[in-house]
């Protein structure tokens, strides 16, 4: 895919930073599950709730399908790679590296392979150059979320 | 310490590896059948691991408050939306302005539920975000 398929309208930037905002309150009530149950079950129950909440969408939405055409397997396996960061995550957490150390080391491979795939267009996504002004903005964020994570006591 | 910092950085790569595929599914089918389908296939994968590792209803889960179960809705939000953005601003804007979102939005969740922490790193920390959003929203395509 082409460059001009990407838009920086303003809009998109601020669906993308509430969509941020919604991940506190999955670690607020997912974290709340784990410290009454197991980490396995904390991740089980919103999975099953999800599937379910998800198939209702799509029965009353019924959003249209983009393709025709069905998509090769492996795109179907999002999921697994999602399963897999929690139980990598609950191994870090009770090694030296604590919360601030697993939420610090995993911005910074987020990032890392999120420009990367830019850089690529991995998996058939729209292929992207980063220039001078997205690593300014990067190190103001990464900087900002640093001093939060190691000194605001924020998760 | 190496391993367990490997372990960390793997995460951080499978998320956004995660949020590329689902995009991918997205840009066959829809947003929220690709949030469908990471929810099921996730679960079918989490309950084959639980079953062979056992312990899934260790503890005392029907203690936990009731809201504590809400995460899942909001999860289907949230990777429908990720599916969505990551083809339309790129893998490393939506991971940035996602981050951004959680770690602002986390301050002031901390503030309201009343969780100590230093106010001039808080401060300052929003200021550095707040910052960045404005500099990446001024990039010409």
């Amino acid at each position: 895919m082409s460059q001009s398929e990407l838009s920086n309208h303003p809009l998109h930037f601020a669906a993308a930073f509430g969509t941020g905002g919604l991940l506190s309150f999955m670690v607020l009530f997912n974290g709340t599950l784990a410290a009454y149950g197991s980490l396995f079950f904390a991740s089980w129950v919103p999975h099953l709730t999800g599937s379910v909440a998800a198939l209702l969408f799509l029965l009353f939405l019924r959003p249209k399908r983009a393709q025709v055409v069905r998509p090769p397997l492996w795109v179907y396996l999002g999921g697994v790679s999602g399963a897999v960061t929690v139980m990598l995550t609950s191994a870090t957490l009770n090694s030296a590296l604590a919360l601030s150390g697993t939420i610090a080391l995993g911005l910074a491979g987020q990032m890392v392979f999120s420009l990367f795939a830019d850089m690529r267009g991995l998996f058939g996504l729209p292929q992207r150059m980063p220039v001078r002004r997205d690593f300014v903005a990067l190190a103001l964020i990464i900087a900002g979320s640093l001093i939060l994570i190691f000194f605001g006591s924020s998760t | 310490m190496i391993f367990f910092a490997t372990l960390a950085i793997l995460a951080g790569v499978l998320v956004s590896l995660s949020r590329q595929i689902n995009g991918r599914l997205a840009l066959s089918t829809s947003a929220m059948e690709s949030s469908f389908w990471n929810h099921l296939v996730g679960l079918v994968f989490i309950t084959c691991v639980a079953l062979a590792v056992g312990g899934l209803f260790a503890g005392e889960p029907a203690q936990a408050p009731w809201w504590a179960y809400l995460g899942g809705p909001v999860g289907v939000v949230f990777i429908a939306a990720g599916s969505w953005l990551i083809a339309r601003i790129g893998a490393a804007q939506t991971a940035l302005m996602i981050i951004a979102g959680q770690m602002i939005s986390g301050v002031v969740l901390d503030i309201v539920m009343g969780a100590p922490g230093n106010l001039w790193a808080r401060a300052l920390g929003v200021a550095l975000i707040l910052a960045g959003m404005w500099v990446a929203q001024g990039r010409k395509v």
